[in-house]
């Protein structure tokens, strides 16, 4: 039996029972307002994140500084190499509308090898930190205990949504390829993205350079 | 649906560039000695244009209906406006010492 078709705002043909609802306000793909949602969402998780940190921080009179210039040297080179991962993105994104098939899978493996890269930097600076004694409930300088509970777990986070993005791009970019996929997925994926690019501009500044050794 | 008004690779290359300096400037500013407040301050400051750049342009919320941004934004402020509620609690714990 023939369906009836209907082409949407976003030039999508749509069938079934979908031609009798009507189009979406927001002018956007059904599965990039969810993201949107879960962005939002996502959002409000780290902040709580944050603010926690910020709680324990300003309650307690002996916080630590244990980050040295090496640290935050790190610190810069993960940020760049995420804001770069981000721009390939952006690539991917523009080469898959395009149609560009093989320029956007060619764009998206970048961004994951810079996810990966970030991933491995985030992780050195972890075991540094385990190997001068830092733990989760404990501080090797003698200050504050909550330093480390704050630091793994907001950027233990934030590397868990690095690790799932790389995750995520893997399966787009297979996908992709095989045509189960189109550029509307490459672009949702790209949302989550730059939005894990932008809890890293919070994280750094407030978990790296506000716990300096100045 | 993006509208055909979207910057081209080009624009995201100096948005990105921008965002780097500004990472710069925020590590500049953690070795220039200023009192912890001033510092938490200006580096939350700075985040946040961060934040609204790579938010209005990488996430091209510029270039969508502005139902999306109505409805996003004013909603996860207020959130976060409510987050601050625990400030005073903070300032009670630091001047009672509670926390070793």
């Amino acid at each position: 039996m023939n369906q009836p078709i209907l082409a949407t705002q976003t030039g999508r043909e749509v069938t079934g029972h979908e031609v009798l609802m009507e189009a979406s306000p927001y002018r956007i793909e059904k599965k990039k307002l969810g993201m949107w949602v879960f962005i939002v969402s996502d959002a409000c998780t780290f902040a709580t994140f944050l603010f926690g940190y910020g709680y324990m921080r300003v309650g307690n009179q002996n916080w630590g500084t244990p980050f040295g210039f090496s640290s935050i040297l790190n610190g810069v080179v993960m940020t760049v190499v995420l804001l770069s991962s981000s721009l390939t993105m952006l690539a991917a994104v523009r080469a898959s509308q395009t149609g560009a098939k093989a320029s956007a899978n060619k764009w998206l493996g970048v961004t994951m090898l810079l996810g990966t890269i970030f991933a491995a930097l985030h992780l050195r600076e972890w075991f540094k930190l385990i190997g001068e004694g830092w733990r989760l409930f404990y501080n090797p300088t003698g200050g504050a205990a909550q330093f480390g509970a704050c630091f793994f777990s907001v950027t233990g986070l934030h590397l868990t949504h690095v690790i799932s993005g790389v995750i995520a791009l893997a399966f787009i970019a297979r996908g992709y390829k095989h045509g189960r996929y189109d550029s509307t997925h490459v672009e949702t994926a790209g949302l989550y993205w730059h939005f894990v690019d932008l809890v890293w501009m919070f994280v750094f500044p407030l978990m790296y350079l506000m716990n300096a050794a100045r | 649906m993006s509208s055909n008004q979207e910057p081209g690779m080009r624009s995201y290359v100096g948005i990105v560039i921008g965002l780097m300096i500004i990472v710069g400037i925020e590590v500049i500013l953690t070795y220039q000695h200023l009192s912890t407040r001033t510092l938490l301050f200006s580096l939350l400051c700075l985040a946040c244009v961060e934040a609204y750049v790579g938010i209005m342009y990488l996430m091209h919320v510029k270039y969508e209906t502005p139902l999306l941004f109505w409805t996003i934004f004013p909603s996860t402020l207020f959130v976060l406006v409510l987050l601050n509620y625990l400030w005073p609690d903070a300032y009670r714990m630091a001047r009672m010492n509670l926390v070793k």
